[in-house]
């Protein structure tokens, strides 16, 4: 793929509690945020192929969604339209499959796009909902999803990284206090404030040792990027971000079947797949969009993906490492704590953010670029088993 | 979203599973899964026999769930187990008077508990509660 | 003759004592009752109990011919839970499972009806098994009384612990407690001398006397009399009558556990069997809506042998967490959380 495919526009909403917007409405914003985004402008009519990245469909009582509802809301019938729900990774899976789209020499110029509305139900509601402990196979039989949800299979994870790694609740908080910084930069983050170590801890507990400030929000939105032929980007743009490296990583169905709790084999896979694609290192890396649904997991992504070693991410956060104008800022958007997790936007909201940047049109949150390369990495489904890292340079 | 029923042919069909525990270990990677496959999920393998899971173990690790879904009173209290003999299981606990009592390590052993009612149907399966000493 | 090759019991964790229980209701009884936990009824705690004397007896799921599961809690009018027990411990299909319904002397009738099978040598060996949690409402005479708990015995020819010499049946149209379909509590006409003399006493003594002229035996040859406990005094009703001395009377559990309805008897005499030596005889009978089945007993030299697989009742007598009423409320469903 690298070198085939680029970036030439993305487009998203302000993520939050957007109670007075339909699925619909994020879809045609966002859809049209993205249009005005390509530089030198593009007819929607080039746009041959779309993805519709969407994963809540029939959950949360919107209805079965399918490539046609893409299709029809943006007004472009003549599209050849799939809908993609691949659990949290669903956004960054979404792009990865309009890049094979591009890379397989099919189409010259297509869509990727991802909405979800979570909050047509209460949060707590809306969180059970994304709450699948059970595997395609046994779904949500009781006897094995009880209680279960992300929330509780993080919490378990967080658990274990105490008692083998050592690390406290104050490491997981520091997670949410860098992140709630960085949202409070961000135009587009579903919280823009920031909060204390102290506050974390005197949150409520969800599900020990996560506090509420330790768990992403339930949030609504929408968000894409259009990418064309890496030799017709120029074209449309002065400023095309390239891709390097798209993988998806693969792990168990089921909890007991996985080996390890302070590391999660699906991101382990995406990374290697991803880095071997780009031809690149870990330390080539500028700065990384990753999936801290809880404060924990961000620590995981970081030693999984090879930021760090396994037991030193605490530390590194701690020291600063991960800041903004850190050696690797990590989640310069404010990540899923602060940014939100409308699951099938996420992954393409943080596309948003890693072409943002490495535009270094990223106004006050501006990340210092060394090599132009940028990561973003989801990781969900049952038992974890899910996960898509993309890697994004400036140079084809 | 609508769940099949505790009549549904999927209930029916992990009768065993869910009654007797019966899982595979992989003959060739000495994996064990839960429920029965026919395929190891750790390495592909057909070479698979038949394994029925002990009902004894030690928490490997826990949570304490004061938002569970709403048809349960917090807190619950998910626990991954790893089974005596080999195996791992993914329960909640039951008649855990205090999140105190539990820790990495500690012995639990399976019990047979109704897991959900509906329409006046039970749905029965296993949990696990501390450990009797010995 | 068939005998008692392994037996369990269960009894729930959770105790209310019955001053606590005084609290809204004024005072009704000593000491304390078990209570469900939430995730538990009957079917859970029988599966238990059924554990605890397959291991006790050591034999293979495959021998058992036929499951007869008593009960006056279950919870459904139609569909049995037998097979649940069945599917637990992977018995043939050809087993037959067969619930007991509907009254107090169900769990005596379970007895009776494998007893029956044994000896039309249908089946060579059955599990019955039996659990009681009844239905209460708040403040009535099952609210002080009824507790929870379920028993199991294996029941066939070889490698007995206890044999059965016989079983007989007295029984009459005697109405004293019933639940409709359509109530969720048990009630009664609370005509306590009525009821306890002539229900308990007329038939507990009926069959023991029936089933003592069969065997030209006294009771006062007895080492145990074991009989249903719906309190702790009734059963020195018949004992006066059948000339049992108090000695022989089995330790009273309705204050420790409550009154465990159908399978009152059935775990009074697993108590007994827990401490019983060779030889050693017992006389039982079961008591409820009108019937009694008297059986009589004697203690085999395989129960020593087997002790060391045994899960005695004190276990769960001793092991146990005091609740308040309120928590009682909860866990019987009394008392719901509204919608919100």
């Amino acid at each position: 793929m690298k070198g085939k495919v680029a970036v030439i526009g993305v487009g998203m909403i302000k993520f939050g509690e957007l109670f007075d917007k339909s699925l619909e409405n994020m879809i045609q914003e966002a859809y049209l945020n993205c249009l005005k985004n390509v530089e030198k402008g593009i007819d929607p009519k080039e746009i041959k192929a779309a993805w519709f990245g969407q994963w809540s469909g029939g959950f949360i009582g919107q209805g079965a969604q399918g490539g046609q509802s893409l299709a029809s809301m943006i007004g472009n019938l003549n599209l050849s339209c799939s809908r993609i729900e691949n659990a949290c990774p669903t956004g960054g899976d979404t792009f990865r499959n309009a890049c094979l789209g591009v890379a397989s020499g099919v189409y010259d110029v297509v869509l990727a796009l991802g909405a979800e509305k979570m909050r047509d139900k209460p949060s707590a509601e809306s969180l059970g909902g994304a709450g699948g402990g059970g595997g395609a196979e046994t779904g949500n039989h009781p006897s094995w999803m009880m209680g279960q949800g992300g929330p509780a299979i993080q919490a378990m994870h967080a658990t274990r990284q105490m008692h083998e790694l050592g690390y406290t609740m104050e490491d997981f908080a520091r997670v949410a206090v860098k992140n709630h910084h960085n949202g409070s930069l961000c135009p587009y983050a579903h919280y823009q404030f920031e909060i204390t170590v102290e506050r974390v801890l005197n949150s409520p507990v969800i599900c020990w040792p996560l506090h509420l400030f330790d768990c992403c929000p339930q949030t609504d939105g929408a968000a894409a990027a259009i990418v064309c032929r890496a030799d017709l980007a120029k074209k449309y743009t002065d400023k095309p971000v390239y891709v390097w490296g798209s993988h998806t990583g693969l792990d168990h169905n089921q909890l007991w079947d996985r080996s390890s709790f302070v590391s999660q084999p699906s991101v382990v896979r995406a990374a290697k797949g991803a880095f071997e694609m780009a031809g690149i290192k870990p330390k080539d890396v500028d700065f990384a969009e990753l999936h801290d649904c809880f404060t924990n997991t961000e620590l995981m992504d970081i030693e999984d993906v090879g930021f760090a070693r396994s037991g030193e991410a605490a530390k590194k956060l701690k020291d600063g490492e991960f800041d903004m104008h850190g050696k690797l800022p990590i989640n310069p958007s404010g990540g899923l704590k602060a940014h939100g997790h409308p699951i099938a936007a996420t992954g393409l909201g943080q596309i948003f953010e890693v072409v943002t940047q490495l535009r270094e049109e990223a106004d006050k949150r501006q990340v210092k670029l060394k090599n132009g390369i940028g990561l973003q990495q989801n990781v969900g489904g049952p038992a974890f088993g899910a996960a898509v890292v993309n890697i994004l340079s400036r140079s084809r | 979203m609508t769940q099949p029923v505790p009549a549904s042919p999927m209930y029916w069909r992990f009768n065993t599973e869910v009654h007797r525990l019966v899982g595979i270990k992989c003959q060739d990677c000495g994996h064990i899964s839960y429920p029965r496959t026919k395929i190891c999920h750790e390495c592909g393998s057909q070479n698979l026999k038949e394994y029925k899971l002990p009902q004894r173990g030690t928490i490997h690790t826990f949570c304490v769930n004061w938002a569970p879904p709403p048809q349960f009173e917090p807190p619950i209290l998910p626990v991954i187990v790893d089974l005596e003999g080999g195996g791992r299981y993914g329960g909640i606990m039951t008649e855990c008077g205090s999140p105190d009592e539990i820790k990495i390590g500690t012995k639990v052993e399976m019990v047979f508990r109704r897991m959900l009612t509906d329409r006046g149907l039970n749905v029965y399966g296993y949990k696990f509660r501390l450990a009797e000493e010995g | 003759m068939a005998g008692i090759i392994g037996y369990g019991v269960y009894i729930p964790k959770f105790r209310i004592e019955q001053k606590d229980i005084a609290i809204p209701w004024g005072s009704w009884a000593p000491g304390e009752k078990s209570v469900c936990g939430a995730d538990e009824d009957v079917v859970t705690m029988a599966a238990e109990a059924a554990g605890n004397a397959m291991r006790h007896a050591a034999i293979n799921p495959e021998q058992i011919g036929a499951i007869y599961f008593g009960t006056a809690s279950s919870p459904y009018i139609e569909q049995y839970v037998s097979p649940i027990i069945g599917e637990i411990l992977g018995v043939r299909p050809e087993t037959t499972r067969i619930d007991y319904l509907g009254s107090l002397n169900s769990l005596g009738n379970a007895v009776l009806g494998c007893l029956d099978a044994i000896a039309a040598k249908r089946i060579k060996c059955g599990l019955v098994l039996g659990g009681e949690d009844r239905a209460t409402a708040p403040g009535t005479e099952g609210d002080a009384n009824f507790g929870a708990g379920a028993v199991a015995m294996v029941i066939g020819t070889t490698g007995t612990i206890a044999d059965i010499e016989d079983i007989d049946t007295y029984a009459t149209l005697f109405m004293d407690r019933w639940r409709s379909a359509k109530d969720s509590w048990v009630s009664n006409q609370a005509d306590y001398r009525f009821d306890r003399e002539y229900g308990y006493q007329t038939h507990v003594a009926g069959a023991c006397k029936g089933l003592l002229g069969k065997l030209s035996k006294k009771a006062q040859d007895y080492t145990y009399a074991v009989f249903a406990q719906p309190d702790e005094r009734i059963p020195s009703l018949p004992a006066k009558e059948l000339g049992i001395q108090k000695g022989q009377l089995a330790p009273a559990l309705a204050s420790v556990v409550g009154d465990l309805g159908s399978c009152s008897a059935f775990i009074s005499l697993a108590n007994v069997l827990d401490k019983a030596k060779p030889d050693e005889t017992i006389l039982l009978a079961s008591y409820g809506s009108g019937a009694s089945n008297a059986m009589s007993l004697v203690v085999r030299n395989q129960i020593e042998r087997k002790r060391k697989q045994l899960v005695p009742l004190e276990k769960y007598v001793n092991r146990k967490q005091n609740i308040t009423y309120i928590s009682y409320l909860r866990l019987k469903e009394h008392l719901k959380r509204g919608p919100y």
